[in-house]
C-alpha cells in the first residue's frame, strides 16, 4: 500500500469485515451469489451477510434446506457454468458432506477436462470450538490442504477476513475459506478504501528473534498471547501468520526459521497429518534440520463439556511451556 | 420425429453402436461402460435438445456424447488416452466433456453429477436464458441422496432441469427390485410435485416423444421433469465386470435391440429400404475408419502434462 | 453526585461500538430510560438508567468503541454541577441493559 489515502483504516467486527468483502464484489460483479441456510433475511448465523439480501434479493442471496452435498454441487456447477458463488457452510464439520463435489468434481475440474471448465467457487466455513460439542466443533482445514486443485485460505483479523475473501471471490478456481467462531467477537481495523490480502502471502505480525510461531486463524490470537509470556520469560518470539494454507508462502516462512533457527507450529486442529507437520517438513526441505515441535487438541473428540474443551484446546500456556522446552533442549 | 429425424436417429445409434464394436476390438481399450443396447436412451434424449442446451451424464457416457454431437474422432482419441482427445486425454470415459456443443460432461461419481447439473440449470436460469440442462443417470444413482437432495432443490426453485433415468434394470449385479423401493422409478416426481413419466426405453421414438414433451416442460419455465427410460443392457455392467445373466437370459434380453427394432419400423414405413440401411452402414463405418485412424496417429500426452491444469 | 455509566459486562463480548446516544449532554434521563445504543458483534445491546440522571459529557461519541467495563458518560444528579477534574474517581452506576 502507498499513499496516504490508502493508509485510512475503519474498526470494523470481523462479520462486517466479510459483508463488507462479500458486498464489494457482488456490487462489481452480478454473477457473484451466495448460498447457505439462514443468509438471507437472517443475515448469516453470525450476521456476516448482514445487508445484502436486502440489497440484492432471494435471487442472489439464497437460502437453501439442510442438504450440504447438493448446496455445495450446485455451487461447484454454476462456477463451472461460469457464475462465483460462495457456499457458505455454517460449521466446518458439515464441509464433510460436501467433499465428492468439491473434491472429486470442482478441484479436478480443470484437469479432467483438459482445461475446458473450471470452478471458480468460494466455500466459506466457520471452525472451531466453541462450546458446541463434537459435531460441531472440528477444524480440518488439514485435510484439504493436500488436494490438487483446491486452495485454502484462513484469516485471523477483521483485515484479513476482508481482503482474503476479496482475493477468494477473483480465483479462478475452487477456494475454502476458513474463518473461526472466536474470531466473530473481534474488532479490527480494515483499510478503507478497496483492497486485498493476496493468496500466498503468510503474515509476520510480530517480530522475534529466539523462536518462530507458525500458526493460523484463531490460534493466531492464542500465540500472540503465547508470545506475551514468553517476553516476560526473556524470549523474543515471532509469530507468523499462515493466513494461506493452500499454497503456503514458504519463502516467509523460511525466512523466520532461518533467522530464529527455532520453530513451534500451532493449530486447533489435530497435529497428526495436520498443518504443523506439513509446514515443518516443507521448511526442513528447504533448511536443514532443525528444532521443530508441533502443537495441537489433544487427540479426542472436543466435547461441549466447558472441562472437557478446555482440556483438549491449545492455549497460551501450554504454547509457551513447549516453546521454553524446545529452546532449553536446544542449549 | 419427421422422417428424416428417424432415419438421423437410426444412423445415430448404428454409430454409437459400431464406434462401440470398434473400441471394444482395441486391444488398449481400457475401462468402458458400453451403450450396448441403450442406444436408443441417449439417441430419443438428445433428439430433442436444442444447441445451446447442456448435458450431463454419469460414466455410461460415450452413447450420450456421440448422440449429443461430439466429434467420434475426437472421442476415440480420448477414450484411447490420446492428447487430441476431447480433454487432451487427462480425462478418459469417464470425464468426457465438449460444451461446446452442448455435452458439459460425465462424471464417473455415480449420481455425482447430479448436483452440478442443477447447478449448470441454475446458471441457466439466473442468465435468463432459453436453455435446459438434461441430467442422465442410471438405476444404480436412483438410491443416492445426492438424486434427492437436488430433486428437492430443483422443485423448489423450478430449475430448468430433466431428470432422465436410464433404467437398464441392473446396477453391476443388483437388480433393481432388490434395491429400489418405487414401483416405476418415475414415482419419485410425484413426492416433488416433479411432472414424471416412465417409457419405454428401447424405442428411439418413444423416448423422442417423451423427451420432446419433457424439454417443453421443462423450457417453459415451469420446473423440473423426470423422465425413466425403461432399457435393457446387452453386455456386463463394464468392460472388466462378470456377467450375471444366464445365457438364456442374455439371448432373450438381446432380441430387444432398438437398431433392430427402428431398421424395421422404418422399413415399414418405406423411409429405409435395403440401398438406404447399406448407405447408413457405409457412412457409420466411414466414420469410425477416420475416428480410429485420427486416434492411432494421434500422439500420447507428454509425461509434463500430468501437472499441467491442475490450477 | 456524578457517575459514570462504563460498557456493561455484555456475555462473549470484548469490545463494542457506540451506535447512537438518546440525549444531549444536559439531558435529564429518567430511571429507566434509554440512554445509549451499543452494537456487538452479535446484536444492539440498549443501555437503560439505572436511576434519574443529567448526561454531562458524553466519552464515547458514537461511531466510536470501547471495551467492556471502560467509561462511556457522564452523569450527575443535578445539571449544574462542575465536573470533577479526574474523571476516574468517578463511581460506576449500575445500567440495566437489554439485547435486542
Amino acid at each position: 500500500m502507498s499513499g496516504s489515502f490508502t493508509s485510512a483504516v475503519k474498526k470494523l467486527f470481523f462479520r462486517e469485515a466479510i459483508a463488507r468483502a462479500v458486498r464489494e464484489e457482488m456490487r462489481q460483479n452480478e454473477r457473484v451469489f451466495v448460498l447457505g441456510q439462514d443468509v438471507g433475511a437472517f443475515g448469516g448465523s453470525y450476521r456476516e451477510f448482514d445487508g445484502l439480501f436486502a440489497e440484492f434479493g432471494s435471487e442472489r442471496v439464497r437460502d437453501m434446506p439442510v442438504a450440504e452435498a447438493a448446496m455445495v454441487g450446485i455451487g461447484v456447477g454454476a462456477a463451472a457454468a461460469g457464475y462465483r458463488p460462495i457456499v457458505s457452510i455454517t460449521y466446518m464439520d458439515f464441509m464433510m458432506l460436501g467433499f465428492d463435489p468439491l473434491i472429486n468434481y470442482g478441484a479436478k475440474l480443470r484437469y479432467k477436462t483438459g482445461g475446458q471448465l473450471t470452478a471458480p467457487v468460494v466455500v466459506k466455513t466457520t471452525a472451531g470450538a466453541k462450546g458446541q460439542g463434537v459435531a460441531h466443533s472440528q477444524c480440518i482445514e488439514a485435510w484439504m490442504m493436500s488436494v490438487p486443485g483446491l486452495k485454502v485460505v484462513a484469516p485471523s483479523t477483521p483485515a484479513d477476513a476482508y481482503g482474503l475473501l476479496k482475493a477468494a471471490l477473483r480465483e479462478d478456481g475452487p477456494i475454502v475459506y476458513v474463518d473461526h467462531k472466536r474470531l466473530f467477537p473481534v474488532a479490527g481495523e480494515v483499510p478503507f478504501s478497496e483492497s486485498f490480502v493476496p493468496i500466498g502471502k503468510a503474515n509476520v505480525c510480530r517480530e522475534g528473534t529466539d523462536i518462530t510461531l507458525i500458526t493460523h486463524s484463531y490460534m493466531t490470537r492464542v500465540a500472540l498471547d503465547a508470545a506475551k509470556l514468553l517476553e516476560s520469560a526473556g524470549i523474543s518470539a515471532e509469530v507468523v501468520d499462515l493466513r494461506s494454507l493452500a499454497p503456503l508462502d514458504i519463502s516467509t516462512l523460511g525466512a523466520s526459521v532461518q533467522k530464529t533457527g527455532t520453530l513451534v507450529t500451532l493449530e486447533e486442529g489435530q497435529v497428526t497429518c495436520g498443518v504443523g507437520v506439513e509446514v515443518i517438513r516443507r521448511l526442513q526441505e528447504l533448511l536443514g534440520p532443525f528444532p521443530a515441535e508441533r502443537v495441537g487438541a489433544l487427540p479426542a473428540p472436543v466435547s461441549s463439556n466447558r472441562v472437557l474443551e478446555e482440556a483438549c484446546l491449545p492455549d497460551a500456556s501450554r504454547v509457551a511451556a513447549v516453546a521454553r522446552k524446545l529452546l532449553e533442549k536446544k542449549q | 420425429m419427421t422422417a428424416e429425424e428417424a432415419k438421423d436417429a437410426l444412423r445415430s445409434m448404428m454409430l454409437i453402436r459400431a464406434f462401440e464394436e470398434a473400441l471394444a476390438k482395441k486391444p488398449d481399450h481400457g475401462f468402458q461402460l458400453l451403450s450396448t443396447g441403450e442406444e436408443a436412451v441417449a439417441v430419443g434424449i438428445c433428439s430433442a435438445l436444442s444447441l445451446n442446451d447442456q448435458l450431463l451424464t454419469g460414466g455410461r457416457s460415450i452413447g450420450p456424447a456421440l448422440a449429443r454431437g461430439c466429434d467420434p474422432r475426437r472421442v476415440m482419441a480420448e477414450l484411447l488416452g490420446k492428447s487430441s482427445g476431447t480433454n487432451r486425454g487427462k480425462g478418459g470415459r469417464g470425464h468426457l466433456a465438449d460444451p461446446t456443443v452442448g455435452f458439459f460432461g460425465s462424471h464417473a461419481v455415480v449420481a455425482g453429477n447430479i448436483s452440478i447439473a442443477a447447478g449448470v440449470a441454475l446458471s441457466m436460469q439466473m442468465s435468463r436464458t432459453k436453455s435446459i440442462v438434461t441430467i442422465l443417470f442410471g438405476d444404480g444413482a436412483f438410491g443416492a441422496g445426492a438424486l434427492h437432495e437436488v430433486l428437492n432443490i430443483a422443485a423448489t426453485w423450478k430449475l430448468p432441469l430433466l431428470f432422465v433415468c436410464n433404467n437398464n434394470q441392473l446396477s453391476v449385479s443388483t437388480p433393481r427390485a432388490t434395491a429400489l423401493a418405487p414401483k416405476n422409478l418415475s414415482d419419485i416426481g410425484l413426492a416433488f410435485g416433479i411432472p414424471s413419466k416412465t417409457v419405454d426405453g428401447m424405442d428411439v421414438n418413444t423416448v423422442a416423444g417423451a423427451a420432446g414433451e419433457a424439454v417443453d416442460w421443462v423450457r417453459s419455465g415451469r420446473g423440473p421433469a423426470f423422465l425413466e427410460c425403461m432399457s435393457l443392457r446387452f453386455a456386463s455392467h463394464s468392460t472388466t465386470a462378470r456377467e450375471t445373466r444366464s445365457k438364456a437370459e442374455l439371448a432373450e434380453v438381446r432380441t430387444h435391440c432398438p437398431i433392430l427394432k427402428q431398421a424395421a419400423a422404418l422399413r415399414t414405413a418405406g423411409i429405409v429400404d435395403d440401398m438406404i440401411e447399406a448407405q447408413l452402414n457405409s457412412d457409420v463405418a466411414d466414420i469410425i475408419g477416420e475416428a480410429i485412424a485420427f486416434a492411432d496417429a494421434s500422439e500420447y500426452p507428454d509425461p509434463a502434462e500430468a501437472l499441467t491444469d491442475v490450477w | 453526585m456524578f457517575y459514570k455509566i462504563s460498557v456493561p459486562p455484555v456475555a462473549d463480548v470484548e469490545e463494542i461500538r457506540v451506535l447512537e446516544w438518546h440525549g444531549d449532554p444536559g439531558h435529564q434521563f429518567k430511571a429507566g430510560d434509554l440512554v445509549v445504543e451499543l452494537e456487538t458483534h452479535k446484536a444492539i445491546v440498549e443501555v437503560r438508567a439505572g436511576q434519574d440522571g443529567v448526561l454531562r459529557k458524553v466519552l464515547s461519541d458514537a461511531g466510536n468503541w470501547q471495551q467492556i467495563g471502560l467509561p462511556l458518560a457522564i452523569l450527575s444528579d443535578g445539571g449544574t454541577e462542575a465536573l470533577p477534574e479526574d474523571l476516574n474517581a468517578i463511581a460506576d452506576l449500575a445500567v440495566e441493559f437489554e439485547i435486542t
